[in-house]
């Protein structure tokens, strides 16, 4: 792992040296949060759901942190795949260069959940701050899996980002409290955004979604670390 | 054009043609579509070749005649369907197309290939400012890859695979995009390299480069020909 450190911090300066990646950093946020949480309220008021106007904020911010995160995985492998295996071959290998870019993808899905986590704090103050800081991290690991899996399995980059924001968009509009008939039961997020609709209502969250957060998030990693394997293996 | 590099290669002497990389018998097919328009394209139908320490060994053959693909299967890049390759661990990989972080600097990828091959600082600093020198693009290294033309890329693309001295280096079509000059200079290090040990298997597409070359394999049809 030790090895692994200065690896990820080259991978993390090659995404943040990028001017117009570091404008979204602070502009998505921002925008979820101020202008997203809205519009997600108008259309669960549409879809017969009951999101309230501060649990939608509240979940806006995981919403950022999950769309940021998502892309900046999956072009994670999409821009770098060729070099990555060159690394791997050259004697670093696979798991190295795989463990290197999962320190690397947390470190700025940390970066992006505390850039939405004060956003949301600045904009309407959270009732439970840690649960409401826990559950946007939840939300950037998840789709650190679901970019890093779509990274591995679908080269063109255009078709590849579209597929995160076509995930990302069932995902956020199929979500707890955003229909009145639960059209999709099981989206990867539903534990995380009870979670934060707890936390940004002042309240607390039940055990089972503390723990179906966690184990969607560790699964989520695990795919994560396996996607970056996969993108970096060698055919010795 | 003191080359430090090199020099300590020779330091190692010659291996007296001992076989650095012995492929036999490989071959590749890509199957393109899905089915019922499922098509199979066989590339390469039993190639075998075979390079000594100390030489200087072409590939040659058309366009799509399969020579990328055989370096790619050699290097580990790519699955082989049948065959045998025997390569040293300590091998130097050029790809035709530079793989490298547009993000990151030239001395950044040198910082992350001396991690990946093993070298500690000093082996590193000496390497690197032998092979600065060789193919004179020191003026670059605090630059990002996405500043550099394409030939500047191609000279550290080169020299990322020299770094750590391989027993085997593998270039495929390393030349592409280096003027006049930097050409006649890279077939320099190469001789230099050549001649202090190092087994050398170059892919071109160029007969022209024949009286350069100890030997020369033809790709052709998927099989080889010497």
């Amino acid at each position: 792992m030790s090895e692994a450190l200065p690896i990820s911090t080259a991978f993390v300066r090659e995404h943040l040296r990028a001017p117009l990646t570091l404008a979204l950093l602070v502009a998505i946020p921002v925008f979820f949060v101020l202008i997203f949480a809205s519009v997600l309220g108008d259309f669960a008021e549409a879809l017969g759901g009951t999101l309230a106007s501060q649990s939608a904020t509240a979940i806006s911010a995981g919403w950022a942190a999950a769309f940021l995160s998502g892309t900046l995985a999956f072009f994670q492998i999409s821009s770098s795949r060729g070099a990555d295996r060159r690394l791997a071959l050259a004697g670093l290998g696979p798991v190295r260069v795989a463990l290197s870019r999962i320190v690397a993808a947390l470190a700025i899905g940390l970066t992006v959940s505390a850039v939405a986590f004060l956003t949301l704090w600045i904009r309407s103050g959270i009732g439970h701050p840690f649960h409401a800081a826990v559950a946007i991290f939840t939300f950037a690991a998840i789709y650190i899996g679901i970019g890093a899996l779509i990274g591995a399995f679908v080269k063109g980059q255009l078709e590849g980002s579209l597929l995160v924001v076509l995930i990302f968009s069932v995902d956020a509009f199929s979500g707890p409290q955003m229909t009145s008939n639960g059209l999709v039961a099981v989206t990867p997020t539903r534990n995380a955004a009870n979670l934060l609709i707890a936390a940004g209502g002042g309240q607390g969250s039940p055990g089972g979604d503390w723990i179906g957060a966690a184990a969607v998030a560790l699964a989520a990693l695990a795919v994560a670390l396996a996607a970056f394997w996969f993108a970096a293996r060698t055919r010795l | 054009m003191a080359a430090s590099a090199a020099a300590d290669i020779e330091d190692a002497g010659r291996a007296g043609g001992v076989a650095v990389l012995r492929v036999e018998a490989v071959e590749k097919s890509f199957h393109r579509g899905i089915w019922p328009m499922r098509r199979t394209i066989e590339v390469l139908k039993g190639a075998s070749l075979e390079v000594r320490a100390g030489e200087l060994v072409g590939l040659v053959g058309e366009n799509g005649s399969g020579k990328s693909t055989l370096m790619q299967i050699v290097v580990g890049l790519l699955k082989r369907d049948a065959g045998d390759v025997q390569r040293p661990e300590r091998l130097g990989y050029c790809p035709q197309v530079p793989m490298l972080w547009d993000k990151l600097t030239v001395d950044e990828h040198f910082e992350l290939f001396a991690r990946a091959y093993g070298l500690d600082d000093a082996q590193r600093d000496r390497s690197v400012a032998g092979l600065l020198e060789e193919l004179q693009f020191g003026k670059y290294r605090g630059y990002r890859i996405e500043e550099l033309s394409g030939g500047t890329r191609q000279k550290l693309n080169l020299a990322l695979s020299l770094m750590h001295e391989p027993e085997l280096l593998l270039l495929d079509e390393p030349y592409s995009g280096f003027d006049w000059e930097t050409y006649l200079r890279f077939w320099e290090m190469s001789q230099r390299r050549r001649d202090a040990g190092m087994g050398i298997l170059i892919v071109s597409h160029l007969l022209a480069e024949r009286e350069r070359l100890d030997r020369m394999y033809e790709l052709s049809e998927g099989r080889i020909e010497t």
